[in-house]
């Protein structure tokens, strides 16, 4: 059992373990970074740190219109990235054991598998390969 | 030296009887045998005699045959040649009678030309009256026609007159009838003023209570407004109360985070995290239902305040409807009143003209009698003239007669013979 935070990406129910949230953030002011490509959308200061805000709907090809105004920064475990989500519902127990392996035709190789919870599936994310995606973004 | 005839033949006698003395005295101075002496002496006596019988009686008888001839040529009419015996130096009774004939036949010439010229004058008058009495009559003539011509516009006069009598008392009726409709007329605007007085004072009433109405609504309308004012700011309340809440369940999601990495000794306050989180939740969920109570509130609000705009605009214009319709009652009513006026007016205006009508129909009937008169007159003056006519022809015929009449005196006048030289007169 593990907690998870649930939260939207597009149409999907999302999931990101707690353990690799520092914290969540709430409308931070966000600097422009100059030259920035991709995913990146600008920096946060953030307790007297500089951390990189990631469009992470627009990383994993999904519509970034509903960025909920509040963000996650994850630990520096996870390179204190600052990820952008939608809809951020709550925290639950998620029983990895009933994880499935992501289907083949999964559209991105950044989720560990997905779990049930009641009626929803959750995709639960992985954080390595978000940072993986984001070394190595997809032509 | 003038000698009676009877003398005459005394003388005569003495002068056979001195011859037969004169010739018995000188016979025996003549050879003449006594015997015949006697013979002789009454020879010459005889003789003597004889010669002045012969010139007695030749001068006597040829002074009568002339007076006779003369008395023959008066009675034939000839009155031309005076009579004149042979100038003897012994005038006698001839003489006296032939200057007493010559004295008749004088007198006679006189009276005939007297007779003649007078004649003359009386066939002229004659013709004068005749051509004066032709005249006339063609002047009477033209007088009866005349009078028939007018005798004939006195006809027509008198029909006219009686037409326009008729038409007057037509006139007369209509006027009454004028007269009622004015009355009537005038009796209607009295209503017509009565009651848009009455609907004036009501529009009034309507519009007072518009006005009190109005402005109700325009009080309900403030009241509406700052009730939507009110619920302005529930709203901004409730805004806070969910911020708050948002803020509740964040603090406790990262509370939730902060205990999960606290481990064991984070289990309870992570209990506590997750009653907050849930409290805050719930008071999002009743904010959102207050919230979306208020907004349903303001919606139904907004609703009422645009009715109520509505109803005011719709009030507005009701009294602005009223306000005209005052006004046109207003007019109306003067208007009713100037009818009034005007129709009072009209009403004595036909009353005189009744009273007018009435003498004028009083004057047609006088005309209409002068009329008839005039007729009458005319008739008789067209029978004065037709007799006047008569009687000039009459006086013509008469004149004419009297012509004829010395015409033919003239005739007998013309038998007459006056004098030589004029043997045509």
């Amino acid at each position: 059992m593990t907690l998870t935070l649930i939260f939207a990406l597009g149409e999907a129910d999302y999931g990101l373990e707690i353990d690799a949230i520092q914290e969540i953030i709430e409308d931070p002011p966000l600097h422009y970074v100059p030259r920035a490509s991709g995913s990146l959308i600008g920096a946060i200061n953030f307790h007297g740190q500089v951390l990189a805000v990631i469009d992470l709907p627009g990383l994993l090809g999904f519509s970034s219109e509903k960025r909920d105004h509040r963000q996650l920064v994850l630990t520096p475990r996870c390179k204190s990235l600052v990820l952008t989500v939608s809809n951020i519902q709550k925290i639950v127990q998620l029983d990895l054991a009933t994880l499935q392996p992501p289907p083949a035709n999964s559209e991105s190789g950044a989720i560990r598998g997905v779990a049930s919870l009641d009626e929803m599936k959750i995709n639960l994310l992985d954080t390595d390969k978000v940072i993986n995606q984001l070394r190595n973004p997809p032509t | 030296m003038r000698i009676e005839i009877s003398y005459k033949f005394i003388i005569g006698f003495l002068v056979v009887v001195v011859s037969g003395l004169v010739v018995n005295l000188a016979v025996p101075y003549l050879q003449i045998a006594p015997e015949f002496q006697q013979i002789f002496t009454v020879a010459c006596s005889l003789v003597v005699g004889l010669i002045i019988g012969a010139v007695f009686s030749r001068m006597f008888t040829a002074n009568i045959r002339r007076l006779t001839s003369a008395g023959d040529q008066i009675s034939r009419g000839d009155l031309s040649e005076d009579i004149q015996l042979r100038t003897s130096r012994f005038p006698d009774e001839t003489s006296d009678l032939a200057i007493s004939m010559n004295h008749i036949q004088e007198s006679l010439r006189t009276l005939v030309g007297d007779i003649r010229g007078i004649a003359f004058k009386i066939a002229s008058s004659a013709q004068n009256l005749s051509s004066t009495s032709q005249q006339m009559s063609s002047s009477a003539h033209d007088v009866a026609r005349t009078v028939d011509q007018i005798s004939k516009g006195a006809e027509t006069q008198a029909e006219m007159v009686e037409e326009s009598n008729r038409l007057f008392k037509d006139v007369a009726i209509s006027i009454n009838l004028v007269a009622t409709a004015a009355g009537k007329v005038a009796e209607s605007a009295n209503q017509t003023v009565e009651t848009a007085k009455s609907g004036s004072e009501l529009a009034g009433a309507s519009l007072a209570s518009i006005r009190q109405v109005l402005a109700e609504a325009e009080s309900s309308s403030q009241q509406m407004f700052n009730f939507i004012g009110q619920l302005q700011r529930i709203s901004k309340f409730v805004e806070v109360i969910n911020g708050i809440a948002q803020k509740t369940n964040l603090l406790a999601l990262n509370a939730t985070i902060e205990a999960a990495r606290a481990g064991e000794y984070g289990r309870g306050f992570a209990v506590v995290a997750e009653e907050i989180r849930k409290l805050a939740d719930s008071t999002t969920t009743s904010a959102d239902e207050i919230t979306a109570l208020v907004e349903a509130i303001r919606a139904e609000g907004q609703l009422v305040q645009s009715s109520m705009g509505q109803v005011i605009e719709e009030m507005e214009s009701g009294r602005s409807a009223v306000d005209r319709t005052n006004q046109a009652f207003s007019m109306i009513t003067q208007n009713a009143e100037i009818t009034r006026s005007k129709s009072s007016s009209i009403a004595e205006l036909a009353e005189q003209q009744i009273s007018s009508a009435e003498q004028i129909s009083r004057a047609i009937d006088e005309i209409d009698k002068v009329v008839s008169d005039n007729a009458a007159a005319t008739e008789q003056v067209s029978a004065a003239t037709q007799e006047q006519s008569a009687s000039m022809q009459e006086l013509a015929q008469s004149a004419m007669g009297l012509s004829t009449l010395s015409e033919s005196m003239l005739e007998v006048v013309k038998q007459f013979k006056l004098a030589r030289e004029e043997p045509g007169l």
